[in-house]
C-alpha cells in the first residue's frame, strides 16, 4: 500500500494526444474527426483505469460483488412488497417489475457512464479537480474518467437479469415502437439520474457536505424509484415528479408502456415525454454544472 | 523555563505530579473520565458548530419519516394485516426504523475521522503514536456519536408520539424489554460497523462499496422493511447473520410481533453475537495493527 | 554524548504485488499474483544526541519516510533495532508515545471539524498533560507561532500554513523530549518558513528537544541542522556536518581573476604545459558541482564526471600543484589575462585558503568567486550512487552507472522542494482516485 505501482491508477498518462488540444480554427481538423479522437482518448483511459482497477484483485472482486448485492437486495425489497401487497396501487406485478428493472438498468448504466459525478465532493476536496482545470480536455469529461466503476459491472449484470424476467412476465406486445420507447425511457431514466447527480455536484464545487446529500438521493432513488408512485398522497408523488423528480427515471415511461398513463397524475403527454424531459434535465444540469465550475475557486490547504 | 524531564526515565502514564488529589477520584480515574467526555464529545462539538448541517438533519428525518407512513398507510391501504403486522404495528416499525438509523449516522465522515478517510489521507498513523491504543479511542468516539444520535432520536420519538404516528408500547413490561434489547442491538450494530471500518484496512479503499455495504447492512436489520414480509429463505438466511439482532429484534418487541416471553431467547442470541462479534473485532484490531506496522499506513 | 535517538542496522523489506505487463497480464495477476520483494531501507545506522537537531536528507523515495516510521513505531523494522529515549518504539508503544511528539507533513492529526484548540484539549486529555503544564505550553506555543489569530478557527477552514504550525504545537503539548518531523515546511510561505525555524530552533536549543527532520529546503538545512545524515537507495551515503557534504559533494568553486602580470600568465602557461596529462581528472568546472564525484573514484578518469564536460576527459582543466601552496588548485580557463582558478582532485583547499594563496601569489586586478549553492551541492549527492556508510566504497563505481545520465539541469531533479516528499504521500494521493 505504501510503496508501489501509484501511477497506473491516475489517467493522466495516457491523456496527452495533441490533436484534442487544436483549439477550433478554420484549419483544425473537422468535428467529427476531432469527436473520433476524443472518443479514442476516452476509451484508452478507460482501459486503462480498468487495468488499474485489476491491479487490486481483491477489491476488483469485491467491486463487482457488491455491485450485485446491492441490485439483488433492491429485488428482494421489490418482490416482498409485490408479494406482500398485490395491486400496488392499482398495478399488477408485473408492471411493477417493468418500473423495477427499468430503474435498475438505468442506473446501471448511470453508474457505468456517468457514475463519477458523484464523488465530485471527494475530487474537489482532494484538490483532484485543479489539475483537471488545465488540461486539455472537458473536466467533466475527466472526472467522469477518474476511475473505472467496477461495481457497475455487478449492477448491470442483475440489471440485464431482472429486465430479461420482466420482459418475459409482460404480457405486452413488443412491437418496434414498444421497444424502441423501452430503449429510450432507460436512457432517459439514466440522464434523469445522472441529471439530479450533475446538479448535486454543482453544489460540491463550493459546499463540502453535499455528499450527505448524494447519499440521501441514491437511498430515495432505490426505494421510492422503483414502484408506482401513486400509492403516495398527491403532495409526496407531486414532489418525486417536480422536486426530486424521480417519477421520470422509470415510473413514467413503464407506465405509459403498461397502459396507465391517464392515471398517475400527470398529463399523459408529460409522462409520454419522459425521455425527453430527461436528455432535458441532463442539459440543463450541465449548464448548472459549468456555471458552477466557472465561479469555482479552488479549495484551500 | 520549564526543564525538559530527561529522556530516559519516559514520563509516567498518569501525570504523577498532579498536587495532592481528593481521596476519591483518583489522577487515573480522573484522567480517564475526561478523556471520554472530550473525545466522546468530538461529534457532538462539530455538529453543534455547523447549524446548517444540524438543519438538514433535522429536514431529512422529517421528509423520511413521512416518506415512510405514507408509503406504509398506501401498501396497506388494500390489505388489513399482512405477515403478522397491521398498519399501526408496521407504520410505527417503520417510523422508528427511520429514526434509529440516526444514531449513527455518517456525520463523522464530514470530520474526516472515518477509519477509511484516515486511512486515505495517511493520518491513520497518528492513532499508532498516541499513548492510547486505537481501538479505545474508536470507541470512546463511537460512544459519544451514539449518545448524540440518541438525543436526536429520543426527540423524534416523542414529536410522533405527538402526533400519533406511532403508538406507545403496549405495557410497561414491553417498553423495559424494549429498552434493554434496544441497547443490546445498539452493542451489536456497534461491532458491525467496527467490522466494516476494519475491513477498510484491507481490502476496501472503496466509498461506494462502504455505502453499499451499509445499505446491505440495513436491508438485513430490517430499517427498510420489517423482516416478516421477507420470504423464507431469507428469513432462515438471516437468522444466522447478526444484523437483525441490531434493529429487527428490538423493533418487533416493541410493536409486539415479538411478545415478552419470545423476546428472552432473542435477547440471549443478541447477547451471543455481542461477545463472538467482539472476539472476532478484537483479533481484528490485532491484525490491522500489526497491517499497519508492515506496511506504515 | 548520550544517543536519546539510536538506529542500528535498521533496514525496512516491503513485499508488494507486481502486476503483469498488457491487460492479459493484469487479468493473470488477479488470478495469481506476482509477489516481489523491495527493500527501502538497508542497515541504518545513526545517533541522535540530546538537544541535537538531525537533517535527513535525500530524494524521494530514498527512505527516509520508512526510517522516521520505524523510528516512530509505526512501522515493524524487517531487521536492525531502534531505540529512542530507552524505548524500542515498536515494542513499547503507550511508553514511546509519550516520549516523541511527531508531525507528518501535510498529514494532521487535528480534528477537522473543530476549532483548533479544541484539538489541543482533546490532545491533553490523551496524553495527560496537568491542566497548569498545558496552560504555560500553549502560551509559549502562542508567543513562537502567532497561534491565537487562528485557533479558534475550525480546521477545516486553516491554511497549510496556520494548520501546520498548529500540528507542531499539539505534537509538543506533552513535551516530548524526542521529535520527529517530515517534511513540515513543505507548502509553506517564506514568511512563515521562518517562523517555523525559529520554533525548532528554540525548541532545541531553549528545551533541548532532540529532533529529527526531513526536508526537502536547503535553506532550511543551512539554518537548522549542525549535522545531516544523507540516505540514497535506502543506505546512509554520508553522516556528517553540512560542510562535510558540501566537500565531498560539492567542493566546486571558482575564482575568476584578472592577472596583471605577464610573467604570472607564462608562469601558468609553463605549469600547464608541464602538467596535462599527468592524470588529474577533472570537470569543465562549470560549477555543476559533478566534480566532486571524482574524490570517490581514485582513477579520475573513469569518473563519469569527467566525460559529462564538454571538454572531454580531461576538461582543460590544468593543475598547478607544482606552485608552492598550490597543491589542489588548478586552472579551469584562461583568457587572456582572465584566468579561472578552481579545485583539483582530492583534498582541494576551500574556495577562501585557496583565495589567500591566489592573492599572495598572483598580481590581481579584478576578482570574484564562485561557490556552488547548496542545491547544487545536493543534486549531484543525489545523482551520486556512493553506497556504503560515509566509507569511499570502490565497488560503488560498479552500482548503476546510468544515474549519471541524466543531466543535473533536468527539470524533474530530486532538489525540487514543492515535490511530493515520498512513495507513501503519493500513493495516499493516487489511491483517491481508485475510490468510488
Amino acid at each position: 500500500m505504501t510503496t508501489p505501482s501509484s501511477s497506473p491508477s491516475t489517467p493522466t498518462p495516457s491523456t496527452p494526444t495533441p490533436s484534442t488540444t487544436t483549439p477550433s480554427t478554420s484549419a483544425g481538423p473537422t468535428a467529427s474527426v476531432r469527436g473520433v479522437r476524443a472518443a479514442r482518448v476516452v476509451w484508452r483511459i478507460t482501459k486503462l483505469n480498468f487495468k488499474a482497477r485489476l491491479e487490486y484483485r481483491g477489491e476488483f472482486l469485491m467491486g463487482v460483488a457488491i455491485g450485485a448485492i446491492w441490485q439483488v437486495s433492491i429485488i428482494v425489497f421489490a418482490t416482498v412488497l409485490l408479494t406482500r401487497f398485490p395491486g400496488l396501487g392499482g398495478w399488477s406485478s408485473s408492471d411493477v417489475l417493468l418500473i423495477a428493472s427499468m430503474r435498475m438498468l438505468a442506473h446501471g448504466l448511470y453508474v457505468l457512464f456517468l457514475g463519477r459525478i458523484q464523488y465530485m465532493n471527494v475530487l474537489v476536496q482532494e484538490g483532484i479537480v485543479d489539475p483537471c482545470l488545465i488540461r486539455p480536455m472537458p473536466v467533466y469529461r475527466q472526472v467522469q474518467l477518474a476511475f473505472f466503476p467496477v461495481n457497475a459491472i455487478g449492477d448491470l449484470v442483475v440489471a440485464v437479469g431482472l429486465f430479461a424476467a420482466a420482459l418475459q412476465r409482460s404480457s405486452l406486445d413488443w412491437t418496434a415502437g414498444r421497444i424502441v420507447y423501452v430503449v429510450a425511457g432507460v436512457l432517459g431514466g439514466m440522464l434523469v439520474e445522472a441529471a439530479l447527480f450533475t446538479a448535486l455536484a454543482a453544489a460540491a464545487f463550493h459546499f463540502p457536505a453535499t455528499s450527505y446529500w448524494a447519499q440521501w438521493l441514491e437511498e430515495l432513488m432505490g426505494t421510492f424509484g422503483s414502484y408506482p408512485l401513486s400509492i403516495l398522497p398527491k403532495a409526496a408523488s407531486a414532489a418525486f415528479t417536480f422536486v426530486v423528480p424521480l417519477a421520470f427515471i422509470a415510473y413514467f415511461p413503464a407506465g405509459v408502456l403498461t397502459g396507465h398513463g391517464d392515471d398517475m397524475g400527470v398529463p399523459r403527454a408529460l409522462a409520454v415525454a419522459a425521455p425527453f424531459v430527461g436528455l432535458v434535465a441532463f442539459v440543463l444540469s450541465r449548464l448548472l454544472w459549468n456555471w458552477s465550475l466557472s465561479r469555482y475557486t479552488g479549495v484551500n490547504g | 523555563m520549564v526543564p525538559t524531564p530527561t529522556p530516559t526515565p519516559p514520563p509516567t502514564r498518569a501525570p504523577s505530579s498532579v498536587p495532592a488529589p481528593a481521596p476519591t477520584p483518583t489522577p487515573a480515574v480522573r484522567l480517564t473520565l475526561s478523556r471520554l467526555r472530550r473525545i466522546a464529545s468530538v461529534t457532538p462539538r462539530g455538529e453543534f458548530l455547523a447549524p446548517p448541517r444540524m438543519t438538514a438533519t433535522a429536514v431529512r428525518l422529517l421528509v423520511q419519516v413521512c416518506l415512510v407512513v405514507y408509503l406504509w398507510r398506501g401498501l396497506y391501504a388494500n390489505t388489513e394485516s399482512s405477515a403478522g403486522l397491521d398498519e399501526t404495528q408496521a407504520v410505527g416499525y417503520a417510523v422508528l426504523a427511520v429514526l434509529a438509523g440516526r444514531i449513527r449516522g455518517l456525520d463523522r465522515r464530514a470530520g474526516r475521522d472515518t477509519v477509511i478517510q484516515h486511512l486515505h489521507f495517511g493520518t491513520i498513523v497518528y492513532w499508532y503514536l498516541r499513548p492510547m491504543r486505537p481501538q479505545r479511542y474508536y470507541a470512546l468516539r463511537a460512544l459519544g456519536d451514539q449518545v448524540y444520535g440518541f438525543g436526536w432520536v429520543l426527540g423524534g420519538y416523542v414529536l410522533c408520539l405527538a402526533a400519533g404516528v406511532v403508538a406507545p408500547p403496549a405495557s410497561a413490561e414491553v417498553a423495559a424489554v424494549f429498552a434493554v434489547s434496544m441497547l443490546l442491538g445498539q452493542l451489536v450494530l456497534y461491532y458491525v460497523m467496527m467490522l466494516v471500518d476494519l475491513l477498510c484496512f484491507w481490502t476496501l479503499r472503496n466509498e461506494a462499496a462502504l455505502l453499499i455495504l451499509v445499505f446491505a447492512q440495513n436491508l438485513l436489520s430490517g430499517v427498510y422493511a420489517p423482516l416478516w414480509y421477507f420470504p423464507d429463505w431469507f428469513i432462515t438466511l438471516s437468522a444466522f447473520l447478526p444484523f437483525q439482532a441490531t434493529l429487527g429484534v428490538p423493533l418487533s418487541i416493541y410493536v409486539g410481533r415479538i411478545g415478552v416471553g419470545d423476546a428472552f431467547g432473542q435477547m440471549a442470541v443478541q447477547g451471543v453475537w455481542i461477545v463472538l462479534l467482539a472476539l472476532l473485532t478484537r483479533r481484528l484490531w490485532d491484525m490491522a495493527g500489526c497491517r499497519v506496522v508492515a506496511q506504515g499506513g | 554524548m548520550n544517543a536519546v535517538i539510536e538506529a542500528r542496522g535498521l533496514s525496512k523489506v516491503f513485499h508488494t504485488t507486481v502486476r503483469r505487463p498488457g491487460l492479459g497480464g493484469a487479468l493473470r495477476s488477479l488470478v495469481s499474483p506476482e509477489r516481489v520483494a523491495k527493500v527501502a531501507v538497508r542497515d541504518v545506522d545513526f545517533r541522535v544526541g540530546k538537544g541535537e537537531l538531525l537533517a535527513l536528507l535525500g530524494p524521494n523515495g530514498a527512505g527516509k519516510s520508512t526510517t522516521i516510521k520505524m523510528l516512530t513505531g509505526i512501522l515493524t523494522p524487517t531487521s536492525g533495532e531502534a531505540l529512542v529515549a530507552g524505548v524500542v518504539p515498536h515494542r513499547d508503544r503507550e511508553r514511546n508515545a509519550h516520549n516523541i511528539g511527531a508531525v507528518f507533513g501535510q498529514r494532521t492529526q487535528l480534528w477537522w471539524d473543530l476549532p483548533a484548540r479544541e484539538s489541543f484539549a482533546i490532545l491533553r486529555d490523551i496524553y495527560g498533560v496537568p491542566e497548569d503544564r498545558y496552560r504555560e505550553r500553549i502560551a509559549e506555543f502562542d508567543g513562537l507561532l502567532e497561534l491565537s489569530e487562528f485557533w479558534d478557527t475550525r480546521v477545516r477552514h486553516l491554511s497549510l500554513g496556520q494548520r501546520v504550525r498548529c500540528d507542531l504545537a499539539a505534537s509538543l503539548l506533552h513535551d516530548p523530549p524526542v521529535v520527529f518531523l517530515d517534511e513540515p515546511t513543505i507548502g509553506m510561505d517564506v514568511v512563515v518558513k521562518e517562523q517555523v525555524r525559529r520554533f525548532l530552533r528554540h525548541q532545541v536549543e531553549e528545551r533541548e528537544r532532540t529532533v529529527l527532520l526531513t526536508t526537502h529546503d536547503m535553506t532550511e538545512v543551512a539554518r537548522l541542522a549542525e549535522r545531516v545524515v544523507l540516505i540514497n537507495h535506502g543506505r546512509i551515503v554520508l553522516d556528517g556536518p553540512l560542510q562535510e557534504i558540501r566537500r565531498r559533494f560539492g567542493g566546486t568553486w571558482q575564482i575568476r581573476a584578472t592577472l596583471a602580470d605577464a610573467a604570472d600568465l607564462q608562469e601558468i602557461e609553463r605549469q600547464e604545459r608541464f602538467a596535462v596529462g599527468d592524470g588529474s581528472c577533472g570537470s569543465d568546472g562549470s560549477g555543476q558541482g559533478r566534480g566532486s564525484v571524482r574524490g570517490d573514484r581514485p582513477d579520475g578518469s573513469a569518473g563519469p564526471g569527467g566525460s559529462a564536460g564538454p571538454g572531454g576527459p580531461f576538461g582543460g582543466q590544468r593543475d598547478l600543484s607544482s606552485l608552492p601552496g598550490f597543491a589542489g588548485i588548478g586552472v579551469l580557463r584562461r583568457e587572456g589575462p582572465r584566468v579561472v582558478f578552481g579545485p583539483v582532485g582530492d583534498g582541494a583547499p576551500s574556495v577562501h585558503e585557496a583565495l589567500k594563496v591566489v592573492i599572495g601569489r598572483f598580481q590581481v586586478t579584478d576578482l570574484a568567486l564562485e561557490e556552488n549553492d547548496l542545491e547544487d551541492v545536493m543534486r549531484s549527492a543525489y545523482l551520486s550512487d556512493v553506497p556504503g556508510q560515509g566509507a569511499l566504497a570502490p565497488e560503488g563505481s560498479s552500482s548503476s552507472p546510468s544515474s549519471f545520465s541524466s543531466p543535473s539541469s533536468d527539470p524533474s531533479a530530486p532538489s525540487d522542494p514543492s515535490a511530493s516528499s515520498d512513495s507513501s504521500s503519493s500513493a495516499a494521493v493516487t489511491s483517491t482516485s481508485q475510490g468510488g
